[in-house]
């Protein structure tokens, strides 16, 4: 018999041991990849082509102070900028829903809105029946699926942040962006509910080339300082961060819960190493009086270990992998995760994890072969 | 007859070496979700832990929170001398209309931004809210561009010494004093003055109303009132009820605690069932003797059954001690309906350790019921035999 067939054979000596300690390897993996896909997703902003050319501007006190409409003229003017829009979030309960809505109502300027969204695609009578009704809304085919509305449809949303509803008439839908889950509605209607207030949410811009954006932020910036309000342009990228990093200390217990996870992933491993040697002893001493090197027996363990840890590791990540491809995952987190996608990064990540564990679990198990004589090997019973 | 407890502890304790790495796996498990829940908990403890039960907070209709919620002036005037509410000494209505503004503002050694609350209050909103006192340095002044910032939210914000001051759009304020809520939703806040926060955000409209009715009969009138008439569209409760209801920030992390320790716990079974199996294999010949000497194998079982959640048991003791060290520690995140940083300490109550300790002991006797059913089926004369 060869060396690998020997590794193997043992590895199922003990089926029984073999597949709950993979098996509790593979959960433990599972949930490592699942966290930290997770993690991902709540810390990286999604990226389209537009996100890189998109401009945010929000008023410097806080997102949740207006800006005045006022500021569009001067806007306007700022060269490098392709076109700009109020984007007001509105922020609406949707009618049925109980406490929160999964997507979001922005007020925005519908003649000025399709170039912000990048690759998003409307049939062209939708878009003009959009720009023709003050009081339809377009909404994005995911959300469309998930509620399954119909052109002419009639939305019902109780305002949240505004003091006023919302009664809108579906007039398309789009598809084609990264989040094809948001409602577009006139920014005109919302000031007609408030009474004309003169203000807006932020001011979604375009610039005209990735190279220019950062010149037009600081234009931006510049030529409202020192104004009664001014404001603070930043890349999408940018504002997206700013949201995570409100997340605080969270961010970093999920980062801590996936060390606890790793560790107590250790302790499976080891354990199970160090079981499946002690009922070996006697053979192993066996084998050290026929000949074999120490060398070799630690060859024998470290395989073993090392191969248990990447079973589980192809059944817990490459589980992991088929489940969130495979689910809907939008669906089930109602809406707080879009992508949930397991990169090849995270794969490589577990299976570092798991490759790390054989190694370290094979360590105890080997130094009690090295220290234990042939004749006090022999002598063990079980 | 049934085997002596004893029998199970200290078969639970002689393979120790064997067993630490379960017990250490159950401690984790039990951990994790002690810590999460705690964390929850310490979220609901902070918001049902605000308001006096007599006052009624009125915000605006579909707003989740007063940083949310914009009521008009004309609302003001309309409710004010509505005559449930108590009088002071002077003949004044005791209301109070603050105003919240969300202020973006940088972290301590460069972690970030953040919002923070600001209150703008009236001298009638601090008396409402008596459990809020002064920790350092002295109240703001009417008129001036003075704020008092919470310890807590002190000890997270750059420039939020006593003495130091921020800047938030074209407005700089200085901190004049610390705050402290006692373990209260006031603990995440900064006050100043409400005219001053008014004109300084550029703010025309309220946030809310905090009233002090005539005794409790009127405050049930006044809900009643202010919800009934249609030219307001207010709603009014009880403060208390009003902070018991912001807790939608634990809802994730209580889920998220639950749904680890159920993913984490699978793992920890199989680890028990292995340690269990081994324990039951290593010891064969010595059940073989038990059911020789006449011990049933209902007794076997339940010997062997008490010793997995012993040590099961242990592991969460284990589990809940790690936790308990973080107990009282003060920890933030975004508020969901405030949209701000939310200070709260990680709580661990005498519940969530129960919780932890019967979630382990479940663990253990779930790994453990497939190793004791072998043991109790081995033959006798066979388990007798084997080496």
């Amino acid at each position: 018999m060869n060396l690998p067939g020997f590794v193997i054979r043992n590895a199922f000596r003990n089926k029984r041991r073999f597949a709950l300690s993979v098996s509790s390897v593979a959960a433990s993996l599972f949930l490592l990849v699942m966290l930290q896909v997770a993690l991902r997703e709540l810390t990286n902003p999604i990226n389209d082509e537009g996100s890189s050319l998109r401009i945010i501007v929000r008023n410097k006190v806080s997102l949740a102070q207006p800006l005045p409409a006022r500021q569009l003229q001067r806007l306007d003017k700022i060269p490098g900028i392709v076109t700009v829009s109020p984007f007001s979030f509105y922020g609406g309960l949707y009618k049925g829903d109980e406490k929160f809505t999964s997507f979001a109502q922005f007020a925005v300027d519908p003649k000025r809105t399709l170039p912000l969204l990048s690759d998003a695609k409307i049939p062209k009578e939708q878009l003009a029946a959009w720009i023709a009704d003050q009081t339809s809304c377009i909404v994005g085919q995911m959300t469309a699926d998930r509620y399954g509305l119909k052109i002419g449809d009639r939305m019902q949303f109780t305002g949240q942040i505004y003091p006023c509803d919302l009664d809108l008439k579906i007039a398309g839908f789009y598809h084609g962006t990264a989040d094809d889950r948001n409602l577009m509605f006139h920014q005109k209607y919302l000031d007609e509910l408030l009474g004309d207030p003169g203000t807006v949410g932020t001011w979604w811009v375009l610039a005209a080339s990735v190279a220019e954006a950062p010149l037009v932020t600081e234009r931006i910036n510049q030529a409202f300082a020192n104004s009664s309000a001014e404001v603070r342009a930043e890349s999408e990228r940018a504002f997206v961060l700013g949201f995570v990093s409100m997340w605080a200390n969270i961010k970093t217990l999920i980062g801590g819960i996936s060390i606890v996870v790793i560790f107590a992933l250790l302790l499976v491993t080891v354990s199970t190493m160090s079981m499946a040697i002690r009922e070996r002893f006697r053979e192993l001493a066996i084998l050290k009086a026929i000949g074999f090197r120490r060398r070799e027996l630690f060859a024998f363990i470290l395989a073993e270990s090392f191969g248990l840890a990447m079973c589980g590791a192809v059944l817990g990540a490459g589980g992991a992998w088929v489940v969130f491809h495979s689910l809907d995952i939008q669906k089930l987190s109602n809406g707080l995760f879009v992508m949930f996608e397991v990169t090849p990064r995270l794969m490589g990540l577990a299976f570092s994890v798991a490759a790390l564990l054989g190694v370290v679990a094979a360590i105890a198990p080997m130094f009690t072969v090295a220290r234990t004589s042939v004749v006090e090997g022999l002598k063990t019973l079980d | 007859m049934a085997l002596p407890i004893r029998y199970s502890l200290r078969n639970a304790l002689v393979r120790w070496r064997s067993t630490i790495a379960t017990v250490l796996g159950i401690a984790l498990v039990v951990f994790v979700f002690v810590l999460l829940q705690s964390l929850a908990a310490g979220i609901e403890k902070s918001s049902g832990n605000t308001g006096d039960p007599r006052n009624i907070m009125i915000v605006r209709k579909g707003s989740t929170a007063e940083s949310a919620s914009m009521i008009g002036r004309q609302n003001f005037q309309d409710i004010r001398y509505f005559p449930e509410i108590a009088l002071t000494a002077k003949g004044e209505p005791i209301i109070s209309a603050d105003v919240l503004v969300l202020v973006n503002l940088p972290r301590r050694n460069h972690g970030g931004e953040a919002n923070v609350l600001l209150r703008g209050v009236t001298p009638r909103g601090m008396e409402l809210r008596p459990q809020v006192n002064l920790v350092a340095g002295r109240w703001f002044e009417p008129g001036k561009r003075e704020v008092v910032v919470s310890a807590k939210l002190a000890k997270r914000f750059a420039n939020f010494d006593v003495g130091q001051s921020f800047k938030s759009g074209n407005a700089t304020l200085t901190v004049v004093g610390w705050l402290e809520g006692g373990g209260s939703a006031f603990d995440s806040e900064c006050w100043l003055d409400a005219d001053e926060c008014r004109s300084l955000f550029e703010r025309d409209m309220y946030s809310s109303f905090l009233i002090h009715p005539v005794d409790e009969a009127a405050g049930e009138k006044l809900i009643a009132r202010i919800e009934g008439d249609r030219r307001f569209k207010l709603k009014a409760e009880k403060e208390v009820e009003y902070y018991r209801k912001q807790t939608m920030t634990a809802a994730p992390i209580k889920w998220l605690g639950n749904f680890l320790a159920v993913t984490m716990s699978i793992g920890a079974v199989f680890a028990a069932m292995n340690t269990m199996y081994a324990a039951v294999g290593s010891r064969t010949r010595e059940i073989g003797t038990l059911r020789v000497l006449g011990f049933r194998r209902r007794a076997v079982i339940v010997a062997l059954l008490l010793e997995g959640g012993f040590l099961a048991l242990l592991g969460g003791v284990l589990g809940c001690a790690f936790a308990f060290y973080w107990n009282g520690y003060t920890t933030a995140t975004m508020g969901m309906e405030t949209f701000s940083e939310i200070v709260f300490e990680f709580s661990v109550t005498p519940k969530l350790v129960l919780e932890g300790l019967i979630f382990a002991v479940t663990v253990g006797l779930i790994g453990t019921l497939l190793p004791a059913l072998r043991a109790a089926r081995l033959p006798v004369i066979a388990a007798l035999k084997s080496l």
